[in-house]
């Protein structure tokens, strides 16, 4: 069982990572990842009854894929992550916590500014807490959503 | 100097050949003479057999025509494909897309049926139809199924159509050296765009787009052999495309491609496509099959699979997945600009936005950036539709005068 402060530096971290991802500030995001970090899309498809990786880099990964973003070709329009941390399980004797929350994101088109669910899933987060705050060690995006139209490719 | 009305309305400065009408793209009428000329008499890919491994797997498919397919594994292990309609009162027979199923039962009145098609049983059946009507009249309707070139699961809902190997002729020859193996399946996905399935094709038979792909330029356009790849045209509207050596290093992130595909040289990258509507893309380490299920003039539906061997090792198949995401994942760097694009065409050259022709006027002795593949499926659509894709409502002159 997490205590207050422990579930509220999860809570801060799961948060801030989502506005850093929001606002396309990627070394404010990598900034809150352990250099161990590990992050993966996975998801599981019904259609052929399999579980899938769509997704999967280390830390050094992650920095490479954001530094080449702006070489590609993408839709522009915003994405907002709305997410509500639903558990918090402390382990390691109080070193580390494993974090499932759920995940909604928005697309909101750059011309007009209509609002459209894009993807709905969970993160299921490792943490490492120090103190009062935490660090990103493993994040797993379970998406429930696999039909993801045109134009968007940056992780949630 | 920009153009005028008059200017934009008149046809292109090119043989015929060489561009389409933009309303080939948009028209509804057009749209469902395509389903009836084009896709009904195809033979389609609906799955690949890894889908279905075992006895009694099944895997939903809806055909581009428009019809509800369930393809089965059946008891004696042969794969079979019947509508997914039952033959009481029209009801969907099975609705989670894969499953396993000894018996069909129809969960409206009950209704069963065996993976061979036969009606197993008829609830109160004597006391309705008393000897009128029995499970005997009662099967479902088999779809022509084969599974070939490379396991996939092939239909065709036209019983008078020629067969498979007819059909594909020569076009699937260049894969077969690569195709000896068994294949499984490790991913699929669809997307859902608001564009025509023709612009779909063309993206998959035209490389001068490579201009849109940062990471085919870096790895492919200023790499040696790759102005040497050459088309070759087929009957019936297919193409393939002659490989080179990618060099995947020359992406940052990325490396030369370790775990290869047997027989195929390093790097190596061969693309078949399939008229109306499919692709084999074997690139270096992972195959992969796009199928185009249109949903209206402009929108389509593709189902995307990606393919490894069926004896991968666990860390061979991990570094195929890896492969196939970095370019062709949901998150990958070549997908999304592919459907960025034909997203914008279909924005373009939507009902009322006076789009007008699309060029296809590239010559460059059959190689990479010329538009022959396109060019070539063109005139098999319009041999099939009995109409020009130039000049579809055969006008023969500029359909809209100048303002």
């Amino acid at each position: 069982m997490a205590t207050l402060e422990q579930r509220r530096a999860v809570e801060e971290l799961v948060y801030r990572s989502c506005l850093a991802l929001d606002a396309k500030d990627w070394n404010a995001f990598l900034a809150l990842c352990d250099p161990a970090f590990r992050y993966t899309i996975a998801a599981y498809s019904p259609e052929v009854r399999k579980d899938m990786v769509w997704l999967d880099h280390d830390k050094a990964g992650m920095t490479t894929l954001f530094n080449n973003l702006p070489k590609h070709n993408s839709d522009h329009a915003p994405l907002t992550r709305h997410v509500t941390v639903y558990t918090v399980d402390v382990k390691d004797g109080g070193g580390e916590a494993e974090a499932i929350s759920a995940l909604q994101v928005f697309k909101t088109a750059l011309d007009g500014g209509a609002t459209e669910l894009f993807a709905v899933g969970r993160f299921h987060d490792t943490v490492r807490l120090d103190g009062g705050s935490g660090t990103l060690v493993k994040r797993t995006v379970r998406l429930d959503t696999r039909q993801l139209g045109f134009g968007y490719h940056v992780p949630f | 100097m920009a153009k005028s009305a008059a200017d934009w309305a008149a046809r292109p400065k090119f043989p015929a050949t060489h561009y389409v009408d933009s309303r080939i793209y948009t028209d509804q009428a057009i749209f469902e003479e395509e389903r009836e000329k084009l896709f009904r008499p195809s033979w389609i890919i609906a799955c690949h057999e890894s889908e279905i491994p075992n006895p009694f797997d099944y895997r939903l498919f809806t055909h581009p025509a428009g019809v509800p397919l369930i393809v089965v594994r059946g008891d004696d292990s042969k794969v079979r494909t019947f509508y997914n309609i039952c033959p009481h009162r029209g009801n969907t027979i099975l609705y989670d897309p894969a499953g396993n199923a000894k018996r069909m039962t129809c969960i409206f009145h009950q209704w069963s049926f065996d993976t061979r098609g036969a009606c197993v049983d008829i609830t109160r059946a004597e006391q309705g139809y008393q000897d009128r009507y029995g499970k005997q009249d009662a099967s479902l309707r088999e779809v022509r199924t084969e599974v070939a070139f490379g396991g996939f699961v092939w239909v065709n809902i036209d019983d008078a159509a020629p067969g498979l190997q007819e059909f594909i002729g020569g076009a699937l020859d260049i894969l077969e050296p690569y195709m000896q193996e068994p294949m499984e399946l490790f991913h699929f996905h669809r997307a859902r765009v608001r564009t025509n399935f023709k612009l779909w094709h063309d993206t998959n038979s035209e490389f001068y787009h490579d201009y849109l792909h940062y990471f085919n330029r870096i790895t492919g356009m200023m790499q040696p052999g790759y102005f040497e790849r050459r088309y070759t045209a087929f009957p019936r509207g297919h193409a393939t495309v002659g490989s080179m050596q990618i060099q995947y290093d020359k992406y940052e992130g990325s490396v030369e491609r370790a775990v290869g595909w047997p027989g195929l040289a390093r790097g190596g990258w061969y693309m078949v496509d399939v008229f109306p509507g499919m692709t084999y893309n074997l690139r270096t380490s992972v195959m992969r099959i796009d199928t185009s299920i249109p949903l209206g003039p402009n929108e389509v539906l593709i189902e995307f699979r990606g393919l490894g061997l069926k004896r991968d090792t666990p860390e061979e198949r991990a570094q195929r997945v890896f492969d196939h995401n970095m370019i062709w994942g949901p998150f990958g760097r070549n997908l999304h600009e592919d459907l960025l694009g034909v997203h914008g065409q279909g924005r373009a050259m939507r009902e009322g936005t006076d789009s007008r022709w699309v060029l296809q006027g590239r010559e460059e002795n059959s190689t990479i950036h010329d538009e022959v593949g396109m060019r070539h499926y063109y005139a098999e659509w319009s041999r099939c539709m009995g109409r020009p894709a130039y000049d579809p409502y055969l006008e023969g002159k500029p359909v809209r005068a100048a303002a």
